[in-house]
């Protein structure tokens, strides 16, 4: 795959997961501190980790086609990396309850569901494509038969 | 080796033929051209030689440079490299879909989502070959006529 091609399709997955984040943020948030109260730095919260686990993407990176095989081993390395990425900054940052193990876990959680989603998001695109691909193909075969 | 064209009426078949004194890989180069363009390539398969319709021809593979003819029942291997054969067959609805893989259009039955936008073609024998997704852009086009 060309890099471009590539970073077009990481910048799509960067809003896909600002989003996602920020669907999370709220649902945890709601669920374990519903008293908190945050100030407009906060609001970038979701900007910062879609970047930071973008970083963990690049494992996917391949000059060549990569065998579904191959991909899916190294999407299992990319969902493990993420993880580590959020659990440490969750480790870290001085607002989140580290613990409490159900805050700990609902992180990990929303992380694996948020990357399910990203992946489903993903393949439905594809699947609409398809689609679409078959349309063509059936006119295609009947103009020529 | 000269050449010469001989126009011909209606009440004639078309023939070509070569006046040679040894059959050479060179003429068999030019005999196989020939087959290819009214439609059949010479494939060979357990030591045997085979003409195989074009029309019959599922996809066509390279592997370890080797290429191979895929019909629904049989696989043959054959002297010409892939992209001598994309160039060929483009007119016999034949279009590359990955680096090692030419695609009999006519074949596929359906086209599913593969895994991290590849897709893949179920053909009617019921062999699933991978488009890469490097060449979703001119399977497009090719279905649309371009």
């Amino acid at each position: 795959m060309e890099f471009k091609r590539f970073l077009i399709n990481k910048l799509i997955l960067f809003f896909m997961l600002t989003t996602l984040i920020t669907v999370a943020v709220v649902l945890t948030g709601s669920a374990f501190d519903p008293e908190a109260r945050f100030g407009y730095k906060e609001m970038l919260i979701p900007i910062e980790y879609a970047a930071l686990c973008m970083l963990p993407t690049l494992v996917t990176w391949s000059k060549r086609e990569l065998s579904a095989k191959a991909m899916l081993l190294r999407k299992a390395v990319m969902l493990v990396l993420i993880e580590g990425v959020i659990l440490l900054i969750a480790f870290t940052s001085s607002v989140i309850d580290t613990s409490r193990i159900e805050v700990v876990l609902a992180i990990a959680g929303s992380v694996f569901v948020i990357f399910v989603l990203a992946n489903l998001f993903v393949w439905l695109k594809d699947a609409a494509e398809a689609k679409k691909l078959n349309r063509e193909l059936e006119a295609f075969q009947k103009h020529h038969a | 080796m000269n050449v010469r064209i001989e126009q011909v009426g209606n009440e004639h078949d078309e023939l070509v033929l070569i006046r040679c004194r040894a059959v050479t890989d060179e003429v068999r180069e030019i005999e196989s051209f020939v087959k290819s363009r009214a439609g059949s390539l010479t494939g060979t398969s357990d030591a045997k030689q085979y003409e195989i319709a074009v029309t019959d021809i599922c996809y066509i593979e390279s592997v370890d440079g080797k290429t191979f003819l895929y019909t629904g029942d049989g696989v043959y291997e054959t002297a010409y490299r892939i992209y001598e054969l994309e160039e060929l067959l483009k007119a016999k609805h034949f279009l590359r879909i990955s680096k090692p893989m030419l695609v009999n259009l006519m074949k596929i039955r359906s086209i599913q989502p593969a895994f991290n936008g590849r897709f893949t073609a179920v053909l009617h024998s019921g062999e699933k070959v991978i488009i890469s997704r490097n060449y979703v852009k001119q399977l497009k086009a090719a279905l649309k006529g371009e």
